[in-house]
């Protein structure tokens, strides 16, 4: 199923490049090891501190909509660096990568976004 | 002619305080720690950061003390070490507002100066108008402990004391589990190392959990002109909160719920 692709993609290199950007709690509820590329639709993009969260539907393997709580830095950290409220507005379809919640729970940290324009955010190498 | 007295001492002092505010530096801007938020990067093994299972520092422990990092470790290793950096509203404390990620602010006075974390937000006051510290029987612990320091040219040196004992689960160094007893002693040296870079070197002294001084040095890079500093509130949308009984952190959903399925193992 492509839209819901769990992948072990050449997990030690993928550990060096995803260093936590979660700094104010544990972070081992994710799996740092792995990357889940989850294509969907934003609902909500929360600016919010301590830490951002996009809040993105992904219809999975059953055609069932689930929404998946992806979990960035503090919006001060990434406002430093361009991101802005509206890097994801409500309604855009885009893939994202991220480090999936060790449970099974439909949440991760978040590591990079590839819009349908081929335009990137985060780490997308 | 008392017109002129006057307006004579008004001069007078305007070039005194113009002199004194000469003397000091400008550390103006938005700074930036470098090298991640373990504590002693100079004592550091193992690979990671501060969360890292294996990550450890090196202090000159005492035996009872070195126990107490190991057992604090063994829960950091599994991601249930209560560190009240994570508990939202309790300030980060003395020395570890100096191992804080976001940035800071170093605002200069005659009469203080203001180490301002965003992260937090934090700030140690350090009084450089030429005052003591209170009596210990005036003087109580806290997460900041009291700072007096001085000038020596550029360098301002600073003398902290009065801090919260690591003991009590109040306050972390960093969060390997670091730790420091109410007897912690710090002096710290801060100064511009080179344009654009700050460093500060504390010495930390403290009878009961190490055998010897401890030197710890940190850096903070100036970042680009224009940078700006936030709120950062942490209470704001935390969807991340931690039990300070168990150590566990929960995942909060949109709807205000917990969703990690591993919390009701808990």
């Amino acid at each position: 199923m492509k839209l819901f692709r769990s992948s072990l993609l050449a997990a030690y290199a993928w550990l060096l490049m995803t260093t936590p950007v979660l700094a104010h709690h544990s972070d081992a509820m994710f799996d740092h090891e792995q990357v889940r590329e989850l294509s969907g639709t934003v609902k909500e993009f929360q600016f919010t501190n301590p830490h951002t969260w996009v809040q993105l539907s992904v219809k999975d393997a059953n055609g069932k909509v689930v929404e998946w709580s992806l979990e960035w830095g503090s919006p001060n950290q990434l406002g430093r660096q361009g991101i802005r409220p509206s890097t994801f507005a409500a309604g855009t379809v885009v893939t994202i990568r991220a480090n999936p919640m060790r449970d099974g729970t439909p949440g991760g940290a978040f590591i990079g976004a590839r819009f349908a324009d081929g335009t990137t955010v985060g780490r997308w190498d | 002619m008392g017109w002129t007295l006057h307006l004579g001492s008004a001069v007078l002092l305007a070039l005194l305080q113009g002199i004194v505010q000469a003397a000091t530096p400008d550390w103006s801007g938005v700074w930036a720690m470098q090298g991640g938020t373990v504590f002693d990067l100079a004592t550091q093994t193992g690979k990671g950061g501060s969360t890292t299972p294996g990550v450890r520092e090196h202090p000159p422990y005492t035996p009872a003390y070195e126990a107490k990092y190991l057992a604090n470790m063994a829960l950091r290793d599994k991601g249930i070490l209560p560190d009240p950096n994570s508990f939202c509203g309790i300030p980060t404390g003395f020395p570890r507002i100096l191992n804080l990620p976001d940035v800071y602010e170093f605002a200069v006075t005659p009469q203080q100066v203001w180490i301002i974390a965003e992260n937090g937000p934090n700030v140690l006051r350090i009084y450089t108008d030429g005052r003591a510290h209170p009596a210990p029987a005036d003087r109580w612990p806290t997460h900041t402990g009291d700072s007096v320091g001085h000038w020596e040219g550029d360098t301002l040196v600073f003398d902290t004391v009065s801090l919260h004992s690591s003991e009590n689960g109040r306050t972390l160094v960093d969060r390997t589990g670091l730790m420091l007893s109410e007897a912690a002693h710090v002096v710290s040296r801060m100064h511009l190392k080179a344009a654009g870079l700050m460093e500060v070197q504390m010495t930390i002294d403290d009878q009961q959990a190490l055998s010897a001084p401890w030197v710890v040095t940190k850096q903070f890079k100036q970042q680009d002109k224009g940078a700006r500093v936030y709120d950062y509130a942490c209470n704001e949308n935390n969807r991340n909160p931690v039990d300070p009984k168990t150590g566990w952190t929960y995942t909060i959903g949109p709807d205000g719920r917990i969703i990690d399925q591993s919390a009701t193992k808990q």
